[in-house]
């Protein structure tokens, strides 16, 4: 399957809604595997993107690969390092929701991912107010 | 140890200032005051209190070469403090600003200072002889919000300043009559007042201390994201490092040497960056103790006793012991470190600065005996 190209800014909202759609297919596909790590790398290429439908959709999209991790510390170790933070938005974002199974997994997440890369994390997730996922 | 000394002057220290031979230091102890105190025999006294302030007084500085007090606060004035025999008198600078003065710094040479405030603008200050004042020339444009801290370039024109709008600008303050102009080359043109040379936004988030290299090639500005920025070539097209550290953010930032650079901030130590070989900055380790407290479930630390609740939800019972707590016993500082300044020795190459915080506490750092560090002084 293509490889998503990196949006171009800027992209307009409707060819980036088709990437989010095409990786989710991608992901779908590797939860199946059981590969939930390079499920959630996917989700994370590209993030965060502009425009609030597609916030949602990525969103929807990194949810599902999050709720597939089971081994969070693995997950970790074979995540690139550039998405941590993107990440770390992303479990804040979970945190959000309210819902248990939810926060759940993203609390086991941000305690990990806070061993692994510590408080800078936090703060650039919170600190970054252009990039908002 | 690195710290040398730890002196406790007040509850909490917005900001300090030594005298050229460092036998005393003002500072303001949060309130609209400016302390002297002095060194004798061994003990801290307090020879001076200026008081002309109205609100807290944001900012202080010591010119090395004409003893000048320089202080601006939040009400908005500026006072140069002249020393005339046992006394130091004040001298009113107009700024004309709608809003506190925040941050303020005498240039290389002296014969001008810079502040910054919460008007978006930069007031340059320089002293006109013919009238036995001080004018204030305002740099009001390109600022979006507050400006956090200023610094000078040791050419004495240029200006770099941080602001709350996450950018880093660099601008001239060449003023005709205080500035010799530089000989004439035949396509460049002096740099206009108030000029904006590069605008670094590098930041997503708020910008606080900025601090040249002791040769003008280098600028390090740190932001409220745990992140620190080092630029070479700052010009129209700059090389930026962006260094993501794991602690928590930096409030103020010192060049010790072309390769070293001390942060200060939230964590209450200060953290040391150099540059390699090839010029890539990266983090090197913290200066002060800092024990690793293994702590329990009956363990003080405020940081696991939290964590521990915001896990709790998810597994049962103890209290996380992985993540490292902050404030750490045995640390210098207690509290927030806001500020940095290097202690200057003539003709020896500095190795000692200090540090003061909200903890009320000027602490005196030295690298002399810090083996790891001694390739980057």
């Amino acid at each position: 399957m293509a490889e998503a190209e990196k949006p171009v800014e800027p992209g307009s909202a409707e060819n980036i809604l088709t990437k989010i759609e095409n990786k989710s297919g991608k992901i779908e596909n590797l939860i199946k595997q059981f590969k939930p790590a390079e499920a959630l790398q996917t989700a994370l290429e590209d993030s965060p993107p502009q425009d609030e439908r597609c916030k949602s959709a990525n969103w929807t999209v990194v949810h599902k690969a999050l709720m597939a991790v089971k081994d969070v510390e693995g997950m970790l170790l074979s995540l690139d390092p550039k998405y941590y933070d993107i990440l770390m938005k992303y479990v804040y974002r979970g945190l959000s929701t309210g819902d248990p199974a939810t926060c759940d997994r993203c609390l086991k997440i941000h305690e990990k991912l806070t061993e692994k890369v510590g408080f800078g994390c936090i703060l650039r997730s919170l600190a970054d107010t252009v990039n908002t996922v | 140890m690195a710290a040398v000394a730890v002196h406790q002057f007040a509850q909490c220290i917005t900001c300090h200032a030594w005298s050229p031979d460092q036998s005393m230091v003002a500072f303001c102890p949060n309130n609209n005051e400016v302390h002297i105190y002095k060194l004798v025999q061994d003990k801290w006294e307090k020879v001076h209190a200026l008081q002309k302030h109205d609100q807290l007084v944001s900012g202080i500085d010591w010119s090395e070469k004409s003893n000048r007090i320089v202080s601006v606060s939040h009400d908005r004035n500026s006072y140069v403090w002249n020393q005339e025999g046992p006394e130091w008198v004040p001298t009113l600078v107009i700024l004309r600003l709608n809003r506190a003065a925040l941050c303020v710094q005498w240039s290389p040479k002296e014969n001008k200072f810079a502040v910054g405030s919460g008007a978006k603008t930069v007031c340059i200050c320089y002293y006109e002889g013919d009238n036995n004042w001080w004018v204030s020339k305002v740099i009001r444009k390109k600022h979006n919000s507050s400006v956090t801290s200023v610094a000078w370039h040791p050419n004495n024109i240029l200006l770099a300043t941080t602001s709350t709008d996450g950018k880093c600008r660099v601008f001239s303050t060449f003023i005709k009559g205080v500035d010799a102009r530089e000989s004439k080359t035949g396509t460049s043109s002096d740099p206009k007042f108030g000029e904006q040379i590069v605008q670094l936004d590098l930041s997503s988030s708020w910008a606080f201390g900025v601090n040249w290299s002791p040769s003008g090639s280098t600028l390090a500005y740190v932001g409220h994201n745990s992140m620190i920025y080092f630029v070479d070539d700052v010009g129209p097209s700059p090389l930026a490092q962006n260094v993501a550290f794991r602690y928590l953010p930096l409030r103020d930032v010192l060049f010790v040497s072309e390769k070293l650079v001390i942060g200060v901030g939230f964590d209450c130590n200060p953290m040391v960056f150099a540059a390699d070989k090839s010029g890539l900055w990266s983090f090197i380790r913290f200066l002060g103790e800092r024990k690793e407290s293994s702590s329990g479930p009956k363990s003080g630390s405020q940081f696991s006793e939290a964590f521990g609740k915001f896990y709790g939800q998810s597994r049962q019972g103890l209290s996380n012991d992985t993540v490292e707590p902050s404030k750490i016993q045995g640390a210098a500082h207690d509290n927030c470190i806001n500020c940095i300044e290097l202690l200057k020795q003539k003709g020896i190459k500095t190795k000692r600065f200090s540090t003061s915080g909200m903890d009320g506490k000027v602490v005196i750092w030295d690298l002399e005996n810090q083996q790891d560090l001694m390739e980057y002084l």
